[in-house]
């Protein structure tokens, strides 16, 4: 990706997002420090920082292939899982001193009955997250997290106390706060950063330690704040999606002339829309009712539809959203749905609306570039 | 069009399943075969049930959408009419070209590689062609798809002021999780009572329970049967066992009266030393659906071509605890252990893919496996991330295993052909048949 602003930060977020283990996690583990990976948004990072230990979001960048995972999943599963799986069984996952998943979707879930068996890290657990955002489903969460928070302090002998979950909780809300500025900055009509550069900030903010990454980004913010941006643009795209971490991705998109201003991904709004109440009794309480009730949902969260399209909407008008691209893993079934209904909605609403199929690694970049043309061309841009 | 003409013209395709019902009723009623009178009583049992959604469309009468796996026995003891939207990828398959344009149809709206069966039920949805229940009661496992399917519901224009209620499953299936379902199912109760009108009397739920059980109890005897060399019966009856006991007549007398007609039957055949398959030579687990479709072709040439019979599949497995009844509180545990632990394929596909593993350990077992089939149905996505693993376990307890990749529902996805000849060239190598 070519960066069109110069700045230190930005160089380090983007080399952090371009390689699997870079060189912030390098010296975290050197320094004697532990990582954990973990496998969906959802998971409660606050409890492994409270720990002591890096929560990494797992990814798979830097796979070529997955001729190891086929062996044990398949061709209809998604390639996301396909190719974090082959990096596991490849031992490139050998720098994580444990991972969590939850129960997000039917290739991730059995992402972790494979990596269980089949890699050898040596914590691995996994939440049962609940399909609803009802109060019986946060008290549901709010015991997972707990029964989380015992099984990560009796295997690495820590003591997660409440003092140390509050302070982990007001440190990753700060990085929330700072992400929020970030984005602040792209409602202005000449943003002074791009969807792809945007998308590499995000992504290193769940591949370093969580203090020096808010350092990083209050320096970042400090360098482009008051910069006039010479971005042209045709058209202000809003990215819609699940785990999309690949810079480049939105680079082709936004070479046809189309600006990604703001998105709802899980490396993106999702993330940090909202804060962990600082102000609750209870901080394991918090944290369920932030994960369950508060931030922008995944679609497996039944019934939740109307909030996330209402999310949707006021992004539309904060971040004066031209149209919306739709990108969607190949055999994701909650994705296949959200888009139907989202495309539905927002196309009667006069919002033009593309779905875009994709595996993870980008491929068929002339047919990507071919389809965003034509789209943004259908919308008079 | 008012909203009881609209009501009739969406009844119109329920009517049509009906009557295709119904024209298997009459055909296996001209059959001699025991098995094909058992197919009879209980497709009678489907048509009655179609007329009561159509006699309760045209009164007016509450009614609901739900499943099998969401405690229809609560359903039964609240004398609540209820359909299922996953029908018509089953009865279609006795019009295959209708089924087909349906399936081509719904691929213009999700895409190809959204499970068939749930893509036709949204694909019935948003064409108007269901009727329209007083409230639905959805179900979130044990897949994606289920869950997105109701999500297409809550948004689509007509159906989306129908109450729906769905009971959030947990991932376990340990005390706290079962307790936890408890408390769904009590709240859809609830729901049911305030938008139903309809009312559930403990002791109803008590006596419908009870003769649940009996139902299991026969048909766990039944099974015992099956394990049993020849086995008395074929593909085909596992399915009907699952819809008498999970189904519309769930805790009804008349399905222990079909439970005891099947016993009958099978025990009659076990102690002549009878088969399904005169030349027995291949004992199968089909670890999926037996869906209709297949059934006038594929599982008769294996019986035929092969003497390979299907001694058990997914449906037909019965690992279950009979519910206590002594209280409300042992009811409604024992109704959501069940629903979490027990019915098919939410069993093995809901939870961690121990489940799938220990299935296959058990029935090898249990009913002398020859081989495990894994039909990989194209909607089954957790299923296809676990292939790695049933092949392992088969393999560490020496039993072939063969992995086809089709879909249950739409026969060009992999054809006959192409399957006959996989487990042609399957049964060959592994010497079997």
């Amino acid at each position: 990706m070519e960066m069109k602003i110069r700045s230190k930060a930005l160089e380090r977020f983007t080399e952090a997002t371009a390689t699997l283990v870079n060189p912030e996690i390098h010296r975290w583990k050197k320094q004697g420090g532990k990582v954990i990976g973990y496998f969906c948004s959802y998971g409660p990072k606050e409890i492994i920082t409270a720990a002591g230990l890096l929560p990494f979001r797992m990814r798979a960048t830097g796979s070529t292939g997955t001729e190891l995972a086929d062996a044990y999943l398949n061709s209809i599963n998604c390639s996301f899982c396909r190719h974090c799986f082959n990096l596991g069984l490849r031992g490139e996952y050998d720098f994580i001193d444990g991972a969590v998943w939850l129960n997000t979707c039917d290739h991730v879930r059995r992402t972790y009955d494979n990596w269980k068996r089949y890699v050898k890290t040596p914590f691995v657990h996994i939440l049962s997250l609940p399909k609803k955002t009802g109060q019986p489903q946060v008290e549901w969460y709010r015991d997972e997290i707990t029964i989380f928070k015992e099984s990560l302090e009796k295997h690495f002998a820590v003591k997660i106390t409440d003092e140390r979950l509050w302070k982990a909780i007001r440190l990753h809300n700060q990085t929330r706060r700072l992400q929020r500025k970030l984005y602040d900055l792209r409602k202005r009509e000449k943003p002074p950063i791009t969807g792809a550069e945007t998308m590499a900030v995000m992504v290193a903010g769940t591949a370093m330690p969580t203090a020096q990454y808010n350092e990083l980004l209050e320096q970042l913010l400090h360098e482009i704040g008051d910069l006039k941006s010479g971005i042209h643009y045709r058209a202000r795209l809003m990215i819609v999606g699940a785990i999309l971490d690949d810079p480049a991705y939105v680079d082709v998109i936004e070479g046809q002339g189309g600006l990604v201003v703001t998105d709802m991904l899980c490396f993106g709004t999702k993330m940090m829309w909202k804060d962990v109440d600082e102000g609750a009794s209870d901080p394991i309480t918090a944290l369920a009712q932030y994960y369950i009730a508060e931030r922008p949902s995944c679609p497996r969260m039944f019934g939740d539809y109307p909030r996330r399209a209402g999310f949707v909407r006021d992004v539309i008008r904060e971040f004066k959203v031209d149209g919306i691209i739709g990108e969607r893993m190949l055999f994701c079934d909650n994705w296949t749905v959200e888009h139907f209904m989202m495309g539905k909605e927002f196309k009667a609403a006069g919002i033009p609306y593309l779905t875009l199929d994709r595996e993870y690694l980008l491929a068929g970049v002339g047919q990507l570039r071919t389809r965003v043309q034509a789209f943004l061309e259908t919308m008079g841009r | 069009m008012t909203g009881k003409e609209l009501q009739r013209k969406r009844l119109q395709k329920f009517i049509q399943e009906r009557d295709v019902l119904h024209a298997m009723v009459e055909a296996f009623t001209k059959s001699p075969t025991a098995e094909e009178k058992l197919y009879r009583m209980l497709t009678e049992v489907y048509v009655d049930h179609h007329n009561e959604i159509i006699r309760c469309v045209e009164e007016d009468k509450p009614f609901i959408a739900s499943y099998f796996a969401c405690a229809p026995e609560i359903y039964t003891a609240m004398n609540l009419p209820w359909y299922t939207f996953l029908t018509p990828a089953f009865t279609g398959a006795i019009l295959e070209p209708v089924l087909e344009a349906e399936i081509d149809a719904s691929e213009k709206l999700f895409g190809k590689d959204f499970c068939t069966i749930l893509r036709i039920a949204g694909y019935y949805i948003e064409q108007d062609l269901a009727p329209i229940p007083t409230a639905i009661i959805a179900l979130l496992h044990p897949c994606d798809g289920t869950t997105v399917l109701h999500q297409i519901i809550q948004t689509n224009e007509e159906w989306r002021n129908v109450p729906m209620f769905a009971a959030d499953p947990p991932y376990w299936e340990d005390e706290r999780s079962i307790d936890y379902y408890a408390g769904e199912l009590k709240r859809m109760v609830s729901f049911l009572e305030e938008h139903t009108g309809h009312r559930l009397d403990m002791d109803r739920l008590q006596e419908t329970i009870k003769e649940s059980n009996k139902q299991y109890e026969l048909w766990m005897e039944y099974n015992e049967l099956r394990r049993a060399v020849p086995c008395p019966h074929g593909y085909g009856v596992g399915m009907q066992a699952f819809g008498v006991a999970e189904s519309f007549i769930v805790g009804a007398p008349k399905g222990t009266e079909w439970f005891k007609v099947l016993l009958a039957d099978a025990e009659k055949l076990v102690r002549e030393g009878k088969g399904k398959v005169a030349n027995e030579r291949v004992r199968l687990l089909w670890f999926d659906v037996v869906s209709l479709g297949w059934s006038f072709d594929l599982f008769p040439w294996l019986e035929e071509e092969w003497g390979a019979v299907i001694v058990m599949d997914m449906f037909g497995y019965t690992p279950y605890t009979l519910i206590d009844t002594s209280t409300a509180g042992s009811m409604f545990k024992g109704l959501a252990k069940r629903a979490l632990f027990d019915v098919p394929m939410v069993r093995q596909a809901r939870g961690v893919a121990d489940n799938f593993l220990s299935d296959i350990r058990r029935i090898v077992k249990d009913y002398k496996i020859d081989c495990v089939i894994w039909p990989g149905h194209m909607g089954h996505k957790d299923g296809a991330a676990a292939v790695g693993m049933m092949r392992e376990t088969c393999r560490e307890i020496g039993v072939p295993f063969l992995h086809i990749g089709l879909d249950l529902f739409d026969k060009r996805y992999t054809t006959l052909d192409e399957i006959k000849d996989r487990f042609s060239k399957f049964f060959t190598a592994m010497g079997l048949g």
